[in-house]
């Protein structure tokens, strides 16, 4: 009975080709352990012959193949002409376009903060309670990316409005295995093995980390993720919650210990390649370079699954280079947290190919044609993890699945001027020597001017 | 001052010497760019670009054949090869097989392994790896070395950026795309700048000072402003987002631009040639298009490069008014921006996409640029 179902596939692959400009089949149907099964249940549910999808994203080059290829699967069962569109000024653009009413059917949002500033706007439409359902259902930790994705509309209604695709994992640490066996070096398994190491490079004569906080525009972020990591390694997640919600303010203790938890590696000057003074100035992209230089500058960095993009050319993960996870304290009984972002995609024009291509990313087949390419992560349940990309991408995803804790960037779920602003500002001032609590309580008070 | 005429001033060197280091200063960042389209991403990140240019000594991490390339002869396993690419000629001056000490040893050298057996390296990168066991594990062994590295410039960028696959058509469809938004956004200003600039300038009415005062009052509003409220505009009255939007646009930022250099340039023509065509039964038009239009040409070259340059260079605008969720309508500066990549990081990219995009340009620059000294001199100065 199947046979007949690829063939039609192959057969509408043919017919449609010509009309796809971007975006190429990788895989034939029927191979690669895929859930082929969805795809066709999926293409014979919906026909949309004549309609078009248009589809505006932060994804650029690369990604924006593996996504397009992933489209083209849809166009291919369904018959929508599709269309995508990657933007690095994405937050602005989407934001213009939507003002000036020419908004695309469906957005990928880097992060939730732009996503809650369109919803209150009243430019996204209601994704309906049975995909809530469904992503409760379906997703580790099901409920709380609902939540996240639930934002207040222009009458200020909770709504389902956001539904994440492709998640990161920022709790991670990448070293270079023939380093550490060069050194004797053991991978620590706790955050006080994680310490003693430190210590031992540096006592070695050598520097144990990488960090660079330079970004243009956004430079600081990378040591916001240090310290909610440490935040969720020292507090239980419900106080790191209060303070994502500035329930419990900046400059309390608790937080304030945080950063200076982050300060204990950056801030003391054996500990960083370059110095504390090149924390702050170090662009993030070339930091990890510093593992790979001859002799090695440095032997950890602490980095978000996408930062092998910026390893040289020609590094094989999982043997060139490899990660273990942030480890979190044995003293305190916090379970192994797991800190994460990941982009979310809502309706800002709705139409019959945007409600079809959301029950789209609802099969596995999407996430596993996703998972089958660099660089995606999906906490979806019935996705194949046997169809990941390689070894690497597969211990990020068992990293994701086994969380006790996931939580998401909090930077990413404060109001823009803090999250995305005076947070990192105060982060970059806090690497370059000013105290951890004048840096709370400035960005604290710069909280209190937004309320 | 009696060597006015016939003896140079000595201080013409001076001012020839400062001519010439204020150019190389000024060309100095575009000669970096220009040197590292020519390098790969991995040597940006690791050496300026100075460093491509001769021959420098490097730390390099290189690896040995993995052991399933092993020969067994007369139960000594041994693993041969080279190090360093076929093309590449480069000296080892020292080398090492562990992270910590890497100049180690000289080339000639014998080393123990830490998993068993030796490997020894030669100047050339030629080595050879021996044990009386079989070499286990599925890698080679890394090798540091210290190496002379002759320069390496490669062509890889470029290829990539205007014939690879995956670029090539996103690339011609960008380039044309910019034509086809570039071309008229120069024509339609002029044109219309032209007939006003010949009203503000030889044709008596009232208010034409206070005109002109509001014009050039209009120069210094940021273009910023007008963005969202002309993109609504343009989806109101049914224009939406495309290339007559984006035309309209450029038109409408050009113009005070455009109205201002022509109508200072037309101000300063004899006034004795129109008038005797007035005499002579010349209507206003007659006058414009016989007398004014042709004199004028270096002023019209000169705005039309500016023009040209800088919608040629857009991605502001572009993105605004016609850049929509279809992709069909990219321009060049949009098409780059994507080719960095989605945590813009690849930079080798960016060199060349400069020199990819900067040459249409260039060619307009250098065809017309006599025009432009001459047309802007010619409406500055009296």
């Amino acid at each position: 009975m199947k046979r007949p179902l690829y063939a039609g596939v192959a057969a509408l692959a043919l017919m449609t080709n010509a009309a796809l400009a971007d975006g190429h089949l990788p895989i034939a149907p029927g191979e690669g352990g895929l859930n082929w099964a969805s795809l066709e249940a999926f293409g014979a549910a919906n026909n949309l012959e004549g309609e078009e999808l248009t589809f505006f994203g932060p994804w650029l080059a690369g990604e924006a193949q593996s996504f397009k290829d992933m489209m083209a699967y849809f166009g291919e069962v369904t018959g929508a002409k599709w269309s995508y569109v990657g933007s690095d000024s994405l937050e602005q653009q989407i934001v213009i376009d939507s003002e000036a009413g020419s908004p695309p059917n469906l957005v990928a949002f880097p992060q939730p903060g732009l996503a809650a500033n369109m919803a209150s706007r009243g430019f996204l439409k209601s994704l309906g309670s049975d995909t809530a359902d469904w992503v409760t259902e379906n997703y580790a930790a099901g409920s709380s990316w609902v939540d996240l994705g639930t934002y207040a509309d222009a009458s200020g209604n909770k709504d389902f409005l956001g539904f994440f695709f492709n998640v990161n994992v920022k709790s991670l640490v990448w070293y270079i295995p023939e380093n550490f066996e060069d050194a004797g070096y053991d991978v620590p398994t706790t955050m006080e093995e994680l310490k003693a190491l430190t210590d031992q490079i540096v006592a070695d004569g050598e520097t144990p980390w990488c960090i660079g906080l330079g970004s243009g525009g956004a430079t600081g972020w990378p040591a916001t993720d240090w310290v909610e990591d440490l935040m969720l390694r020292t507090q239980p997640p419900e106080v790191y919650d209060q303070w994502v919600t500035n329930d419990m303010p900046f400059n309390d203790p608790r937080v304030v210990a945080a950063i200076e938890e982050f300060g204990a590696f950056a801030r003391v000057e054996e500990n960083v390649a370059g110095g504390t003074g090149a924390v702050a100035t170090t662009d993030f992209r070339d930091s990890p370079k510093g593992m790979f230089s001859t002799p090695p500058q440095c032997y950890m960095h602490r980095q978000a699954s996408f930062i092998p993009a910026y390893f040289p050319e020609g590094t094989e993960l999982g043997a060139d280079a490899d990660f273990f996870y942030f480890p979190a304290y044995e003293s305190k009984d916090l379970g192994k947290p797991v800190l994460g972002g990941g982009t979310i995609i809502s309706i800002t024009d709705d139409s019959k190919a945007a409600r079809a291509f959301m029950e789209f990313l609802k099969t596995p087949f999407a996430h596993e044609i996703m998972m089958t390419q660099e660089g995606f992560l999906t906490p979806h349940k019935g996705a194949n993890p046997e169809t990941y990309f390689s070894d690497t991408q597969r211990g990020l995803g068992d990293i994701l699945l086994n969380a006790t804790t996931f939580r998401f960037d909090g930077s990413d779920l404060m109001p823009g001027g803090v999250g995305a602003g005076t947070f990192w500002t105060g982060m970059v001032d806090y690497a370059g020597g000013k105290p951890a609590q004048q840096v709370a309580d400035e960005i604290q008070d710069s909280w209190d001017a937004l309320k | 001052m009696d060597n006015i005429a016939g003896t140079k001033s000595s201080l013409t060197w001076v001012v020839h010497i400062s001519v010439a280091l204020l150019v190389i200063l000024w060309l100095l960042p575009t000669i970096g760019l220009f040197v590292s389209s020519f390098r790969t991403a991995d040597q940006i990140a690791t050496s300026g670009w100075w460093k491509a240019l001769t021959a420098s000594e490097q730390n390099l991490t290189l690896r040995s054949a993995a052991p399933d390339t092993q020969v067994e002869t007369n139960g000594l396993f041994v693993i041969e090869g080279q190090l360093f690419d076929a093309a590449q000629e480069a000296e080892i001056s020292a080398w090492g097989i562990n992270s910590r000490a890497i100049d180690a040893f000289k080339p000639g050298d014998t080393a123990d392994l830490r998993k068993g057996g030796t490997i020894t390296v030669q100047t050339d990168g030629s080595y050879r790896m021996e044990n009386t066991e079989a070499f286990a594990g599925k890698r080679g062994q890394r090798v540091f070395v210290v190496a002379t590295v002759p320069p390496e410039l490669t062509f890889e960028n470029y290829r990539a950026m205007l014939f690879s696959d995956e670029n090539a058509t996103g690339m011609v469809k960008a380039f044309f795309n910019t034509l086809t938004v570039t071309i008229p956004a120069t024509v339609i200003p002029i044109l219309v700048a032209a007939f006003a600039a010949y009203a503000l300038a030889w044709m008596d009415f009232p208010g034409r000072a206070l005109l002109i005062a509001v014009i050039v009052g209009l120069l210094v509003v940021p273009l910023q402003l007008a963005l969202i409220p002309l993109l609504k505009l343009h989806l109101n009255i049914g224009i939406g987002k495309g290339y007559l939007g984006i035309w309209l646009a450029h038109t409408g930022f050009g113009l005070p631009l455009a109205i201002y250099l022509l109508r200072n340039y037309m101000v300063g023509l004899p006034r004795d040639i129109i008038e005797n065509a007035r005499v002579d039964g010349a209507t206003e038009y007659q006058i414009f298009t016989k007398i004014i239009l042709p004199l004028s040409f270096p002023a019209l070259a000169s705005f039309a490069i500016f023009q040209f340059l800088w919608t040629w260079n857009d991605l502001l605008v572009a993105k605004v008014f016609l850049i929509d969720a279809t992709g069909q309508t990219t321009v060049m500066t949009a098409q780059i921006v994507e080719l960095l990549g989605t945590y813009g990081g690849n930079w080798e990219v960016l060199a060349t996409a400069a020199f990819v995009s900067i040459s249409v340009p260039l060619i307009v620059f250098f065809t017309m640029q006599r025009y432009l000294v001459r047309g802007l001199l010619a409406g500055s100065v009296k």
